[in-house]
């Protein structure tokens, strides 16, 4: 153990600001519950949404091994069929929504402003409102486990009229309705910030075409569930009024659209896949030319690409209602179109590869993770590219074909890509180490685990079984494929077991990481291990796309020029800090405590409903309040100068 | 064969063939899963749709293959060529930073859309082909309506010849019988939610969705027994809702059509009851299979014998208490079994009630002929059907019968109800 590591994130108390002038009360604390409560430090927001991630992520690997276990053998007792239904239907929801999501936002959050050479996100305390909002969400959707409605047990896609009234009394869906819709709230003001922050506060120098290629998807990311989000939060917004208040949209007996649902949500629910694939792209255009010591093959391929992945996203949607009877014509557009996004996808395998051609790979854990992304992803894209084929997906739609299709592209692709990711940024974040021998370890573990999981479910699928079934007769020809994929899961149980074991052993008691750990390109190695507050104390000048890279190769210039914009930084009287707040988490608890009345309520009026307009209202008094004070206390700051802050404050590479 | 990516992954990884081959010797599988001739394969099809279909999956499966080895091989080269061997060798001085060829990138891009398009033809001329009967062929099709239930199918006959004075056109319940080598075109509805009909070996699925006019188009080459499935998660037993396509050569199915037509098979009441009761199974699981293998070794003829009345086996006297216990246990308030009627007290008067049921349940009348009960879960057999009505909740949860049969009108079986109500529908033939 060593303890000149210090704990992330501790900020600096001879430079806590003083009061504001202001009657409006601004938290101080630097450390304890209330300085997370508060924070507006990206980096803590950043963290806490790991934090988050990764706890969902666990949940969700329960449930799915729950699943798995049931279909161990046929005809098998371990769940109820109500309780399986539920088990896929969070297992769905809370890995896409509660993890893989998240996990994107937590680095985004980190990441993101260090590459770009900023001091924070645009509006940090809307970037707390974001977080907050987010775990309200979370709370909602997992609030049946505690209550005798149940958790939700629609399936993740929710189709009308399944979640109607009639078919689903009980608040469970109501649970899944507004939990989705305060996710998105978080999500789109969580991506506006993104947005705002990459085009508005890049360091000097930093053009477009400089940006690191996990900034660019961060943008094309943030646009995606700006875009796609709106579409989602309508179908729920009609989805509760028919629930709530007894409309008609999807009510067939009163000339509703069950079909309108689907629609939607794939609308939503095809660019929600890519924004859970590209943040993964970007991690993995980072960690490739890091650890081949090159820059990233065609940069302006890859970057180009991942934006008519973004862009050809909202013209596919379509291709998950191939069985919905659309016609000759729709069905021929929306295949030719899922075909064509292969291209781009294909492109940036191309580049990758063209990465580590004639490079110098370093096989560290990370690029073990980065590895494996390209080799599971591009399984998972060829049998896209087969589903692509609509007469083929006849067949394939809603069978195991489907479900080892798509694990293959959010475990083998965005997982593999984000625990790569973890390990990649770890030293800089916690300024540990990962030790090599057990994350390669875990590495192997997972890989192992999970091919055996997942590739049986392509013969599964492909003989016919259907996905979403409890349980299935012995005389089908499944029972080995499920018999395997199970023994599988428990192996990737154990892998992923293995591996937070070595993280959070490696966060309390890892090897401390030295400075610019794996000799890399991009400016956020430039700041210490861990990064201090304010991230960079001189705002450094981009001279190449690679910027740490050139730094590295140009010490004399960089130097010079980072004395000179000191000078202008003292002048200015030091570095702007933000205030922390209070209001963000305030406004959230409101919109979770009015989300909560809402659910209670019912088309068909019964006993407590007074009880229950008041919940409403009060939460929406409260987020009310929170938001009037937020404006109110305004986006004042505090001054700190990181000179006198000691020498563990100096931005200055040690090497 | 089948799965192209199989062989190019076990080359690869040899760990995960390692692994498997542990695996395979720890459980004693026998590895004929990947021949995927499972009943509802995709792969070992028996009609032109899924043939067609089957057609583009293989097109699909031969370009990714190709591509794969190209991009696998490449990618594994690379990865073990310019790997750092030593410690020393990560810290040499640092490659050549090149930024990439814009020749060889617009290369494998025309490359990868040449090699879509070598999908996208089979792929447009299969979609025009699944979509519809054939022009040519359209005069011969057979149309029948499909309606998916909360957790069955109901297939109704359009056919001229099969409809029925009064009744409305042929009705039957989770088996449908069609002539093999003629197109049969099935109009297709979600009668609650969303429901999916997907017979794998004939044709692939097409959605039921409530006020939407879907449609399907599919033909058995030669007679036979197909399983299919909902595909579509519809709620607690969606994965118990199955059914059966039977094909059969015109003159049988004709024959089969004209005993459909006639009302229920009377049998004649004893004026002796010799009543026997049966002790029939109890203790079922949840989930427990309900099908004997003895069924499969030729399942159409085993759908033959099931068409067959067994009046040695019969118990008049048994089959009438049935038959009032029907009416009795409200059975008749959603089961229909046509022609059939009792005459009971109702208000101090003998009144004859018949078994008119309700359009949106399971008819009943040729009941006895079917090969499954309980939407192509268990086996139409004496065992099978006293476990299904006794606790149908066992088999199919959250199903209507129980819930708002059973529970909501306190309805209890006695052992000798169970036995008596079996006896009368097994003579539904």
């Amino acid at each position: 153990m060593d303890d000149t590591v210090k704990s992330p994130f501790l900020g600096k108390e001879e430079h806590a600001p003083a009061q504001p002038s202001f009657v409006l009360w601004r938290p101080t604390a630097k450390t304890g519950l209330m300085s997370w409560l508060t924070t507006v430090d990206h980096k803590k927001i950043g963290f806490l949404y790991g934090a988050f991630a990764l706890f969902f992520f666990l949940v969700g690997g329960f449930e799915a091994l729950l699943i798995r276990l049931q279909l161990m053998v046929p005809n098998n007792t371990v769940l109820t069929a109500p309780q399986y239904n539920t088990m896929f239907t969070m297992h769905g929801t809370t890995m896409i929504f509660l993890a893989v999501m998240p996990l994107g936002a937590a680095f985004f959050n980190f990441i993101m402003p260090l590459q770009i050479g900023a001091r924070d996100v645009a509006f940090p305390r809307l970037n707390a409102f974001s977080l907050w909002t987010f775990v309200s969400g979370a709370i909602i959707l997992n609030i049946g486990w505690f209550l005798k409605d149940g958790p939700p047990d629609a399936s993740w896609v929710g189709y009308a009229p399944l979640t109607s009234k009639l078919y689903n009394p009980s608040h469970a869906t109501d649970f899944w309705v507004l939990g989705l819709q305060l996710l998105g709230v978080a999500s789109i003001a969580a991506a506006l910030n993104f947005i705002v922050t990459i085009i508005n506060l890049r360091a000097p120098g930093m053009t477009m075409m400089r940006l690191p290629v996990f900034t660019w998807m961060t943008l094309i990311t943030s646009f995606l569930i700006i875009l796609s989000f709106p579409a989602i939060t309508i179908a729920l917004v009609e989805v509760m009024f028919d629930r709530q208040f007894g409309t008609n949209f999807f009510e067939v007996s009163n000339g509703g659209m069950p079909i309108l649902w689907q629609h939607l949500f794939w609308v939503f629910g095809h660019p929600e896949v890519y924004i859970l694939i590209l943040p993964a792209m970007g991690i993995v255009s980072e960690i490739l030319p890091t650890f081949s010591r090159k820059p990233l093959f065609g940069y302006p391929i890859v970057v180009f690409s991942g934006a008519s992945i973004g862009f050809l996203g909202f013209t596919v949607w379509s291709h998950h209602m191939f069985t919905t009877g659309m016609g000759t014509v729709a069905t021929s557009a929306f295949a030719l179109a899922t075909m064509t996004i292969a291209v781009p996808t294909g492109v940036k395998i191309f580049n990758w590869i063209g990465t580590l051609w004639g490079g110098h790979l370093k096989m560290r854990t990370p690029m073990m993770f980065a590895l494996g992304f390209i080799w599971m992803f591009m399984i998972g894209g060829f049998s896209g590219v087969m589903h692509s084929a609509a007469p083929a997906d006849a067949q394939q739609q809603d069978s195991y074909f489907v479900v080892a299709h798509f694990h293959y592209v959010l475990i083998g692709g965005s997982i593999f890509a984000l625990l790569g990711g973890i390990h990649y940024w770890f030293p800089l974040m916690f300024g540990r180490r990962v030790s090599e021998f057990w994350g390669k370890l875990s590495f192997w573990v997972i890989f192992a685990g999970f091919n055996i999981t997942f590739f049986p479910m392509h013969f599964l699928g492909l003989n016919g079984m259907p996905r979403r079934t409890f349980t299935y007769d012995g005389n089908m020809g499944w029972n080995t494929g499920n018999y395997i994929a199970t023994i599988g899961a428990l192996i990737l149980g154990t892998g992923i077991a293995i591996y937070f074991a070595v993280v959070i052993y490696t966060y309390f008691k890892g090897a401390v990481a030295e400075h610019d750990t794996w000799d890399a390109r991009t400016l956020e190695w430039s700041l210490p291990n861990p990064p201090p507050e304010y991230n960079f104390a001189v705002i450094p000048t981009v001279h190449a796309r690679d910027a740490f890279w050139y730094e590295k190769h140009h010490r004399a210039e960089i130097e010079q020029e980072k004395a000179a914009h000191h000078q202008e930084d003292l002048a200015h009287g030091g570095i702007h800090m933000p205030f922390q707040s209070i209001y963000p988490l305030v406004a959230s608890t409101g919109i979770l405590i009015a989300a909560i009345g809402i659910t209670a309520f019912d088309s068909n009026p019964v006993p407590g409903i007074h009880w229950k307009l008041g919940l409403a209202l009060t939460g929406g008094l409260i987020m009310f309040i929170g938001v009037y004070l937020w404006a109110l206390e305004g986006a004042e700051g505090y001054h700190i100068h990181p000179d006198e802050a000691g020498p563990d404050a100096s931005a200055a590479p040690k090497h | 064969m089948r799965l192209t990516s199989l062989p190019s992954l076990l080359a690869r990884r040899g760990r995960v063939v390692l692994a498997l081959g542990g695996l395979a010797l720890l459980s004693g599988c026998n590895f004929n899963f990947w021949r995927m001739d499972g009943h509802q394969s995709t792969m070992d099809v028996s009609g032109p749709v899924a043939r067609s279909q089957l057609g583009v999956f293989y097109a699909t499966c031969w370009v990714t293959f190709v591509i794969f080895v190209l991009v696998a091989g490449v990618l594994a080269y690379a990865t073990l060529k310019f790997r750092a061997r030593t410690e020393a060798d990560e810290h040499a001085v640092p490659p050549e930073q090149g930024h990439g060829n814009p020749l060889i990138e617009l290369s494998l891009i025309g490359a990868s859309v040449l090699a879509l398009v070598i999908i996208a033809v089979p792929t447009l001329k299969s979609i025009g082909y699944t979509y519809d009967v054939p022009a040519e062929e359209k005069a011969n099709a057979y149309e029948v309506n499909a309606h998916g239930f909360q957790w069955w199918f109901k297939f109704e006959y359009l056919d001229p010849a099969a409809q029925i004075a009064g009744a409305g056109p042929l009705v039957t319940a989770n088996e449908l019988v069609i002539p093999a080598g003629r197109p049969i075109r099935i109009n297709l509805r979600g009668m609650d939610v969303i429901h999916s009909f997907w017979v794998p070996k004939l044709a692939g699925k097409v959605d039921m969705i409530p006020n939407r006019g879907n449609f399907i188009w599919l033909k058995a080459d030669a007679p036979g027994y197909f399983w299919g499935q909902c595909a579509e998660y519809c709620g607690d037993s969606h994965a118990v809702m199955r059914f059966r396509v039977i094909a059969l050569a015109q003159d049988e199915f004709d024959k089969w059509r004209k005993d459909q037509l006639a009302p229920a098979r009377e049998v004649a009441a004893a004026r002796q009851p010799k009543a026997q009761f049966a002790a029939y199974r109890t203790d079922w699981k949840r989930n427990e299979r309900g099908w004997s293998d003895q069924f499969e070794l030729s399942p159409l003829d085993s759908w033959r014998t099931q068409q067959e009345p067994e009046p040695k086996h019969e118990d008049p006297a048994l089959i009438d208490q049935g038959k009032h216990l029907f009416q009795e246990k409200t059975c008749i308030t959603c089961h229909n079994v046509r022609g059939h009627s009792v005459d009971t007290m109702i208000g101090g008067k003998m009144q004859k009630v018949e078994f008119l049921g309700s359009p949106a349940y399971p008819n009943l009348t040729h009941v006895g002929g079917r090969t499954t009960i309980a939407a192509g879960v268990l086996e139409n057999n004496a065992e099978q059907l006293a476990r299904w009505i006794s606790h149908p909740d066992q088999v199919k949860p959250g199903n209507k019968m129980y819930v708002s049969g059973y529970v909501a009108n306190n309805i209890k079986l006695t052992p000798d109800d169970v036995t008596a109500l079996v006896a009368y529908l097994r003579s539904l033939k």
